[in-house]
């Protein structure tokens, strides 16, 4: 329904078929009637002078029975037109009322603009949507309309009468769903999707049809989720950061405890990290931004993870490898989180310990950080799976080591945000690297 | 009372535990500390002294951090360094909202606040002979 508004569609009349020869043409009712018309009328004038002469041989009587016959046909073929132009005009005026109740019964506002850019047909839903009384009042020059009802772009700047959907599907610019802000008649503002498209009439200036479709609903549930991820972190996070903080306050007071309290800190910073994780993964279905983009080098922030996991995995032989520094425009906190998540896994899926070797070096124009291990790895008909949400590769299998099956996704969907790539080898029982990529930008590549 | 000549540094943060924390690592490092649980109070403090440093929660019951740097922005202007200390997903796009000088992602590491103060407040008398004359 609301396709994206570069459609074209044809009015109903215009014949984009190649013509045919006229005799090979099927005849259409039209041409019926007139075949039939014509044989009846050839039979008539053959056979009514005979009939004439069979009813009487008086000239005089004969003169006046040609005479009524004459009148008869004049009668009977107007009858005949009359009652087929009716016929027609019925068909057309109801073809026009099936046309009009479709639209009208249509849920999204439907806006019909002609070469002028002036509204010539508006149904009831766009009625309703604007909260207009009568259609008049929406009739008229765009521009008119535009100013009446503020019409405004998403982010709440007023739009030029230039700038409307239909005015560019009009100068023959492709565009794509729209989203903008207009203010109803009662003065409150919704939030509207526009799809305009081209209606291509052959012999006549070309009309604009613009589809409003009311998305405040969505919009609000939008905004409830925005409120949700803000108060979800603040709940979850606010009793780790009292927790972790009283442990570094107790390992101060007490350095005999400071091992146990050392645990507390590890299994705090562990819960932080999935808080971070749900809460990057529901952030990044609610908005498509790349988030804080800046310059940094990779090679430096995956020594900063390694330094801050190695606690948390004595059994591992957690190292960097990287010739120098290998800087990325990218969001680094993001990042940070997606070198921690595959660390984590690799450390995860080796539980006997062993090296997890990070590298990062640039390659092709492309930075690229690996985190390799020599754990389980991953089953071979399960590696294409692995990047889906919540899809855990070792479930149900003895290898079933934990993880909420957020990070790989959450992961590829951050790099591929910030321009990148993401892939992987695994060999089951030898162990997994994940790869990811990102632009460099020009001047150091 | 320990290094009376610290420099000043406000807390406002509505979580008493973490309140009376901040306060206590403070005070050990050298500072004076106020605190206040929301940001009315937390004006009424910089009205009685202005503070070297203010060290701001964003989501509180009563006035906010976004509404209490508005507020402070409007009467003082940039008089004292925020640093925004939350729990928010994103501290950085918080701390961009209300033009912070500064940003404490909670958790955080004790060495992390005094960081901070000694960043944005200057060294505390204790930790720098210098500032004690």
């Amino acid at each position: 329904m609301a396709q994206a508004g570069s459609g074209r569609s044809v009015a109903a009349g215009g014949d984009d078929a190649p013509r045919s020869r006229w005799w090979r043409r099927q005849p259409g009712a039209a041409g019926r009637i007139a075949t039939i018309y014509a044989a009846v009328g050839v039979a008539w004038i053959a056979f009514s002078d005979r009939l004439v002469g069979v009813l009487s041989a008086d000239p005089v009587v004969q003169d006046r029975l040609q005479t009524i016959k004459g009148w008869g046909f004049v009668l009977v073929t107007a009858l005949l037109l009359f009652g087929l132009i009716r016929r027609s005009e019925r068909g057309v005026r109801a073809l026009g009322a099936e046309v009009r109740a479709t639209v009208d019964s249509m849920a999204d506002g439907v806006l019909l603009v002609d070469h002028r850019q002036c509204i010539v047909e508006a149904n009831r839903a766009a009625l309703a949507l604007l909260g207009a009384s009568s259609k008049e009042e929406l009739l008229g020059p765009a521009e008119d309309w535009g100013r009446r009802f503020q019409l405004r772009s998403a982010d709440g700047t007023p739009l030029r009468p230039d700038q409307y959907a239909v005015s560019r599907v009009i100068a023959g610019e492709p565009v794509a769903q729209l989203e903008g802000i207009l203010r109803r008649a009662d003065g409150r503002d919704v939030h509207v999707s526009v799809a305009a498209s081209l209606v291509v009439r052959p012999g006549r200036p070309p009309l604009a049809v613009a589809v409003l479709r009311d998305v405040s609903g969505a919009r609000r549930l939008d905004d409830m989720r925005e409120e949700f991820l803000s108060t979800a972190a603040h709940e979850l996070k606010t009793p780790l950061a009292v927790i972790k903080a009283y442990a570094q306050l107790l390992g101060r007071r007490e350095p005999a405890e400071r091992p146990a309290l050392a645990v507390i800190e590890r299994q705090v910073d562990r819960l932080t990290r999935l808080v971070q994780h749900l809460l990057d993964s529901s952030r990044l279905r609610l908005d498509a931004g790349a988030g804080h983009p800046e310059p940094f080098d990779l090679a430096a922030l995956a020594r900063e993870v390694a330094e801050h996991m190695r606690p948390s995995s004595p059994a591992h032989q957690l190292a960097v490898e990287a010739a120098g520094p290998v800087v990325v425009v990218a969001d680094r906190a993001r990042i940070g989180r997606v070198i921690t998540s595959l660390v984590e896994n690799a450390v995860r899926f080796s539980p006997g310990g062993g090296p997890v070797l990070l590298r990062v070096a640039a390659a092709d124009g492309e930075a690229r950080c690996s985190v390799a291990d020599e754990g389980v790895g991953i089953p071979v008909e399960r590696q294409a799976h692995v990047f889906q949400r919540y899809y855990r590769a070792h479930a149900g299998t003895p290898q079933d080591y934990g993880g909420l099956g957020l990070g790989l996704e959450m992961s590829r969907e951050v790099v591929e945000r910030q321009g990148g790539r993401m892939w992987f080898e695994s060999a089951p029982g030898a162990g997994s690297t994940f790869h990811f990529g990102l632009p460099m930008p020009r001047e150091s590549a | 009372v320990i290094a009376a000549a610290g420099p000043l540094v406000l807390v406002v943060e509505d979580d008493p535990d973490l309140l009376a924390l901040m306060d206590m690592i403070l005070a050990d490092a050298g500072y004076r500390v106020r605190t206040a649980p929301e940001g009315r109070a937390a004006l009424a403090r910089v009205a009685e002294e202005m503070p070297a440093l203010i060290l701001l929660d964003m989501r509180m019951p009563g006035m906010n951090g976004w509404e209490f740097a508005r507020a402070f922005r409007e009467r003082h202007d940039r008089a004292a360094p925020i640093v925004v200390v939350t729990a928010a997903e994103d501290a950085r796009a918080r701390a961009e909202e209300i033009a912070a000088d500064g940003w404490l992602e909670k958790p955080f590491d004790l060495e992390d606040v005094v960081a901070a103060a000694e960043r944005h407040a200057g060294r505390s008398a204790r930790r720098d002979p210098s500032a004690a004359r």
